[in-house]
């Protein structure tokens, strides 16, 4: 073996190393290496902020609980972009299954697919391991909020057994702050979505009731959404008129549609 | 308390690291002797021959080989100590310490990777380049901080997750190109070998399984590096 042989192994390897296999080299499926697009939520809610801007009618999609069923959450992105009358989509947590760092991003690439902007909600599987840091570098803040048109999205992290205490949650400092949001804007409405629906496992259901109190605050509550407990379920959870939309697992094959105009709104839940 | 227990780990890693070197030293002679009387006294006394035992015991424990490798989901970059053995020193058990850099997250973490080593074939090119075209095996890696489990907590329901964020199991399969040097030109080993790994764990196994989305490079992960055969 003379040299040259060994220095074209060697360039060989190197070509080999700059195409496809520079996603194989990796530290370790927690490393938290983050490739590609990042603070995802707040890019898309500006795009939603801009777009329906001064609308009362709009219509948006709901998707969750995606962990690992890549085939099917593709095929619920091209579902929603070839109908055409999206204007965005919520996503309610659990994109992984195991709180690796790839996980985020393949599901990223998928949900970039769609033409019209989305957000994402944290849910307890997301929080495995060092999910959450890539959960917050991909899409940002845990808890975070929007305004479509004349109505306020308040999105929450519901996830409190997987935090221990070591923060709010959920955070009742962030929804004191969007009432005041609410009011320094004149809005009339609102929607919570959140991962984890009140009297779940993962829900801090020492506040349960508290956090409901909270939610008759907030001034034209329209509904909650959430996923967690991969089924389609509409409940009155409290008895008290808040309805709690659940979008199953998306390998149920369904997703919600919600229409909202000026009188209200209008529920579908669209098989694909 | 979880840095109390953390330490302790990184404190076990370390002496049994160091532990190899200590144990290699070679036999101390008496006070009172020199080298040559050592060899030209048959005679023993019982503790000498039980400390002699003693030594050679742990004398085979030092290590053969030392390795570094890169990536391979045990750190962006591993170093550590092996042994091989068999007839044909076919297998080769190693230990290596892992630094996975901070990125995203709040610090850089150690992994620690326990990993078994199959090379069914050596074929000599010329005197001093042999090749492997196979080497296989697995490896088992953990990985230290707090917010990895190997059982879950308490706090959840039994079963809830099913899985260890802690543990990982990796099969591989790879090829190396050896090269011996010569005993005049030895200093840090007697032969070193370049090798690369292809492997895979079962995280992505168990995600690659059901969805036709994830492609090779997805769930396939790539790691060289270089194995140095000191004894």
């Amino acid at each position: 073996m003379t040299i040259k042989t060994l220095a074209n192994i060697l360039l060989a390897f190197l070509v080999i190393c700059s195409t496809a296999a520079c996603d194989m080299l990796e530290s370790h499926p927690y490393d938290t290496r983050v490739t590609g697009e990042t603070g995802i939520n707040a890019k898309n809610i500006q795009r939603i902020e801009s777009l329906l801007k001064g609308r009362e009618s709009f219509r948006f999609a709901v998707i969750s609980d995606t962990q690992r069923w890549y085939d099917a959450t593709v095929d619920a992105v091209n579902s929603i972009r070839d109908r055409q009358d999206i204007d965005f989509v919520l996503h309610g947590g659990d994109q992984s299954d195991f709180g690796v760092t790839k996980e985020f991003l393949w599901m990223r690439d998928i949900m970039n697919r769609l033409d019209v902007p989305y957000v994402c909600a944290i849910g307890n599987h997301d929080c495995l391991g060092t999910g959450r840091d890539v959960f917050r570098t991909v899409y940002g803040d845990t808890n975070f909020a929007f305004t479509a048109g004349d109505m306020r999205f308040i999105c929450l992290n519901t996830n409190a057994l997987e935090y221990d205490y070591s923060e709010p949650v959920p955070d009742f400092n962030f929804m004191t702050a969007q009432l005041d949001k609410m009011q320094q804007d004149s809005l009339t409405r609102c929607a919570f979505l959140m991962h984890a629906a009140p009297q779940t496992d993962v829900f801090n259901n020492n506040v349960a009731k508290v956090f409901q109190h909270y939610l008759h605050m907030f001034p034209g509550l329209q509904f909650c959404m959430h996923g967690h407990t991969h089924a389609l379920t509409v409940k009155d959870i409290f008895d008290d008129g808040i309805l709690y939309y659940q979008c199953p697992n998306i390998d149920k094959r369904i997703y919600l549609v919600f229409t909202i105009n000026e009188e209200g709104y209008d529920y579908e839940a669209v098989e694909f | 308390m979880t840095m109390k227990q953390w330490n302790f780990k990184f404190l076990a890693l370390l002496v049994i690291l160091l532990a190899g070197p200590v144990y290699g030293q070679q036999t101390e002679i008496p006070a009172g002797q020199t080298e040559a009387d050592t060899l030209k006294t048959p005679f023993m006394y019982r503790y000498d021959r039980r400390l002699e035992r003693y030594k050679r015991r742990f004398n085979s424990l030092i290590p053969q080989t030392n390795v570094l490798q890169m990536y391979g989901d045990m750190g962006l970059v591993s170093v550590g100590i092996g042994w091989d053995y068999g007839k044909r020193e076919q297998w080769e058990t190693n230990l290596l310490l892992g630094f996975i850099p901070k990125y995203n997250s709040d610090k850089m973490r150690l992994s620690f990777t326990l990993k078994q080593n199959y090379t069914p074939w050596s074929f000599s090119v010329s005197d001093v380049v042999s090749i492997e075209p196979l080497i296989t095996g697995m490896y088992l890696n953990t990985v230290f901080g707090h917010q990895f489990w190997t059982h879950e907590p308490d706090r959840y329901p039994q079963g809830y997750y099913g899985f260890s964020t802690r543990v990982r199991i990796h099969l591989f399969l790879g090829q190396s190109v050896t090269l011996s040097i010569p005993p005049e030109r030895r200093f840090f080993a007697k032969a070193v070998s370049a090798f690369y790994e292809v492997s895979t764990c079962d995280l992505y196994v168990v995600s690659a399984f059901t969805n036709s989305y994830l492609k090779p490079h997805d769930y396939l992960r790539l790691s060289f590096g270089l194995r140095f055969k000191i004894l």
